[in-house]
Order: structure tokens, then sequence, then C-alpha cells
């Protein structure tokens, strides 16, 4: 090269000043007061985002987009600190409503008048994982404010939560600037693709949400067939199950037997042992095998959600494991490694 | 025997031959993965056109498919050791590769140096197969996936084996009601996210259930 070393020099930061001006115009914008300003930790991040769905109430149309999937559905939520109510009308799809009041869920499928009843725990008041003292969230994602964005109307900050390492997704979460209210969220794969987005397309903050009025309408069960789940609380260790080792970051939530209907109708029962590292879940089912009603053994993709299937032989017939989580393959295959009959 | 197996026959025997065209391979070699008259009818006449050729050639390639998805079902009814996923699917897929590489080796060797058309005219053949059979695969994904939502991941793995069990149907592409529900009760627990995006409850709130 005949470029004397000043003028290669010139040249770089040429290039890279060029460049500095590309990413800095499509980047969303962020002044550097409003980076000044909050300085928060991921679980402060998220603890603010979560203290917003405990306060506030809010119609509005959600959108979820999951692969090639969408659907929409129009929201009402209402929080006094104490109790939460929800009431989910779908918009695509089959007509179904679905009220939540706590952890008591009601389904109305007004197609076939059947009322679904169930109960669902770890919603709603979500527990200490935020406050505990040893929030295990901050070793595994860092979070950064990358800007502001308007979504529906309203001001928001772009928040970039990004794993430690490659067991969990990234998130990019649309924080509402005043309340905190999450109006957008997408969970990224390692190559920054888009695998799922949830998002409000329109929303009225602070909206006359009556909480008598959802409690109403939610006991309206006449003209309906009442199935109840039955789910029975139990624990891993009662049914036998260990993990040999510890899949990092993802700590043991709860545990459940539940009926699962085969194909000619029979009902078996699956255990369902929950693990969340606070932002993403992993479901482990065991059901005894039954040769014939299991699909093939394998991974499948279903927006931001995998799903691993695999036989886990043992001396009576052997097992049938079925892991599920919004993360990557690698974390299933490593739960899946690490399952263990208890002795 | 009725036409229409005559046809079958006569198509297959063309396409052994080089002799058709365009849409008239896609529907022949469709027949030949669905059909498994017509993949034994594939396999003798190139057996006849073989042994024309040379005595050498004569040795009988058939079954193999049927004896794949024997070793297949037997090896899943096996008590195996250990790590029974990581083994069966292994096992299958060296199996699996190792009876394409015979059949594409099969493929070359069946064209003997004289006759340069056959040996093109197979290895085309082979191709248009392997072509077709990962875009019915890819074809199935689609439109599963706009039901089930259950897009299948590329493992390579899966797929030969898919590949090599096409009597069955290709089972692994049908939609799972058993791991519908799984789905299901995972995403209820969508909450369990400090998000709070009620994404998972959602999700769940509009999952399209199969029709009962």
């Amino acid at each position: 090269m005949l470029l004397t070393v000043p003028a290669r020099r010139w040249l770089a930061s040429a290039a890279l000043l060029f460049t500095a001006s590309i990413v800095g115009a499509q980047t969303p914008t962020a002044t550097p007061s409003q980076k000044q300003a909050v300085q928060r930790s991921t679980s402060d991040w998220l603890l603010r985002m979560h203290e917003a769905s405990q306060s506030k109430a809010y119609i509005g149309t959600l959108v979820v987009s999951s692969g090639d999937h969408m659907t929409s559905s129009r929201i009402w939520h209402v929080c006094d600190g104490a109790q939460q109510m929800e009431r989910i009308e779908s918009l695509s799809g089959p007509a179904r409503s679905t009220f939540r009041h706590n952890a008591d869920v009601i389904t109305f499928l007004s197609q076939t008048k059947v009322a679904l009843v169930e109960t669902r725990e770890s919603l709603g008041m979500f527990p200490g994982f935020l406050k505990s003292p040893d929030a295990a969230i901050d070793d595994f994602y860092t979070a950064q404010l990358v800007g502001v964005e308007r979504i529906a109307g309203f001001d928001t900050d772009v928040v970039q939560i990004e794993p430690k390492d490659k067991l969990r997704f990234a998130y990019q979460v649309w924080s509402e600037k005043k309340s905190g209210l999450v109006m957008r969220l997408q969970t990224l794969d390692g190559q920054k693709r888009v695998l799922e987005q949830v998002a409000f397309s329109e929303l009225q903050m602070d909206a006359p949400v009556n909480m008598g009025k959802l409690t109403q309408m939610m006991a309206k069960t006449e003209d309906y067939r009442v199935e109840r789940q039955e789910i029975i609380k139990t624990s891993a260790e009662v049914e036998g199950w260990l993990l040999k080792a510890p899949v990092p970051g993802f700590k043991p939530m709860s545990c459940y037997r539940r009926p699962v209907q085969g194909e000619q109708g029979n009902v078996g029962a699956a255990v369902q042992w929950i693990f969340s590292d606070g932002l993403a879940t992993v479901s482990l089912f065991i059901e005894r095998f039954a040769s014939g009603q299991h699909g093939p053994e394998g991974l499948r993709v279903m927006g931001a959600t995998h799903t691993l299937s695999r036989r886990v032989p043992d001396k009576a017939g052997g097992w049938w494991l079925t892991v599920v989580g919004e993360v990557p393959a690698q974390t299933l295959q490593a739960f899946a490694l690490a399952l263990e009959r208890r002795k | 025997m009725n036409p229409e197996n005559l046809t079958a026959n006569e198509q297959i025997s063309a396409l052994v031959d080089g002799q058709l065209s365009g849409e008239a391979v896609t529907l022949a070699v469709q027949a030949l993965t669905q059909d498994p008259q017509a993949r034994a009818d594939w396999h003798v006449y190139h057996l006849v056109g073989d042994v024309l050729r040379s005595q050498e050639l004569s040795w009988v390639c058939t079954k193999e498919v049927d004896f794949l998805s024997r070793l297949r079902s037997r090896l899943q009814d096996e008590a195996t050791p250990s790590l029974p996923g990581l083994v069966m699917d292994s096992v299958t897929s060296y199996a699996v590769n190792d009876m394409l590489t015979s059949l594409n080796g099969y493929a070359k060797e069946a064209a003997n140096d004289a006759s340069l058309r056959w040996k093109w005219v197979a290895g085309l053949a082979s191709l248009a197969l392997a072509c077709v059979l990962g875009w019915s695969l890819v074809g199935e994904v689609g439109t599963q996936s706009s039901s089930a939502q259950l897009a299948h991941a590329p493992l390579p793995t899966v797929q030969t084996q898919a590949a090599s069990v096409s009597d069955e149907s290709v089972p692994i592409l049908i939609r799972d009601p058993r791991l519908d529900q799984l789905l299901q009760a995972h995403q209820q627990f969508g909450g369990t996210s400090a998000l709070q995006m009620p994404s998972g409850f959602v999700r769940n709130a509009t999952f399209v259930r199969p029709a009962r």
C-alpha cells in the first residue's frame, strides 16, 4: 500500500465517523440527559414495570405475533394493589372471553357453551423474585436504556435486556415513561431476530374499569357447562424427581399434577415442574411412557417457545419427558440431561 | 390390473428412463414418495436395467425403506440403557445416511461408462427424489404451522428420519393434540415472568384449540 500512515489514519477516522453517524441515525434517539437520568439495574427496571401493572387500570388492544401466527385481543385490566382483575376478549380465532380475579380464572367458550374454571397460582401478584436479597436476575441479564420511542401515543423508554450467557433469550422492552407499564415486548434470539412480539396497538390508561362489574360478568355461568381443571399441587420430591445439576439461573417455582387427555379419550397424568429465571419460564412435563400415545422425539419451535420431547427409560417401561420454554434449545437439553429419578 | 395402476407403473417406468419432464416428474416422484408399490417398481426397473447392463450389479436392493422403518420401530420398543433419544436419533440417522450413500453409489454404479445418459438420469432422479422429499417436508411444515404452530426445527437428523419413514405419512409433522395441551399448560404460567406483560396469559387466552 502506498498510503502514508497519517493518510491511512485520517481515512480510518473518517470511516468511523461516517459509520457512527449512520448508526446514530438508525437507533432510537437518546439524548445524554435522558441516559443520565435513568441509570437502573435490570431488577430496578423490572420492578418498575411490575409495579406499573399492579397500580394501573387500563383498556387496550394487545397484538401477539409469534412465528408466522398473529392473534389480537381486547384487555380490561384493573388493580387496586390487593386485588387484580382482568378481562380478555379474543378478537381473532374462536370467540372466547377469559376473566381472572387474582388466581381464579374462568374461560367462557361461547361456541361450545363450556366454561373452564382454573386456578393459576403464579399469575397476578408476582412473587418476590425481584425483591429478594438474592435477586439473581442481575447475574444473568443486563439492562440498558437505548432510546425513547412513541408507542400507541405514549412516550416510552426502550430498554434492551441482554442475557449474560447462551441459556436465555434477549428482550427489548418499551416501557411507558411515566408509569413504567410495558407497552411492547420483543423476544430476540442470539442473532437478534425477533421471535415473538407482544404490543399494545391502542391503550387507554387510567380507564374506568369497574371491578364489581367484572366480578358480576365472571359469575354469569348459567348458560354454560362448567368444567373444572383438576390440578393438584405436589412437589418434585414427592413425585420422585430431581435435577442432578441445576441449570444456571433457573429456580424451581412450583410443581403440579395435571390430567392429560389421550387421543382415545383416556386420561393420563403428567407432572408439571415449573422453573423460572425471572423472565423466562420452563416447564418439565413427565408422564408414564405409553406406546402409541406420544409423538416422535425431537425439538419443535413455535415463535419463542421451544419444545423438546424425549423418552426416559427405566425398568418399568420408561417415562415421556416434554420440556417447554421460551428459551434456546440448549437450555431445554440441559434440563433433559439433568433430570433424574430419585432412588 | 386397473388402468390407473398401469398409468402409475408407466409413469415410474418413464421416470426411470428419464422420459418425463416438467410437472410429470413432480407427480411421478410424489407417487414414489407415497406409494410403496411405486417404490418397489422403481427398484425393480432399476434392477432390470442394471442386470441388462452388468451381471455384477444384480444384487437385491429393495426393501431398505421397509428395513429402516422396521429398525426404527424396533429401536423404539427397545429399552436402551442410556440417553435413548440421542442414541436412537444418531443410530437411525447413521443408518439413513449410510443407506442414502449406498443408494447414491448404487445409482452411480448402475450406469456403466458406456451409457453416460443413464448415469445422468439416475443422478438426476435421485436428486429430484431428494428435492421432492425435502419440498414435501417443507410444504407439510407450512400447512401444519398455520394450524398447529409447530414449525419444525431444521434438524437434519429429524428430516432424514422423516424421509426414511415416509411410509407412515411423515408422523413427525402431524399435529399432536397431547403436545398442544402441554403447551397450553405451560403458557398458563407466562405470568411467572417479571415483565408482567400478560403475554403468556393472553397467548393462552387466545390459544386456538383443536375442535373437540
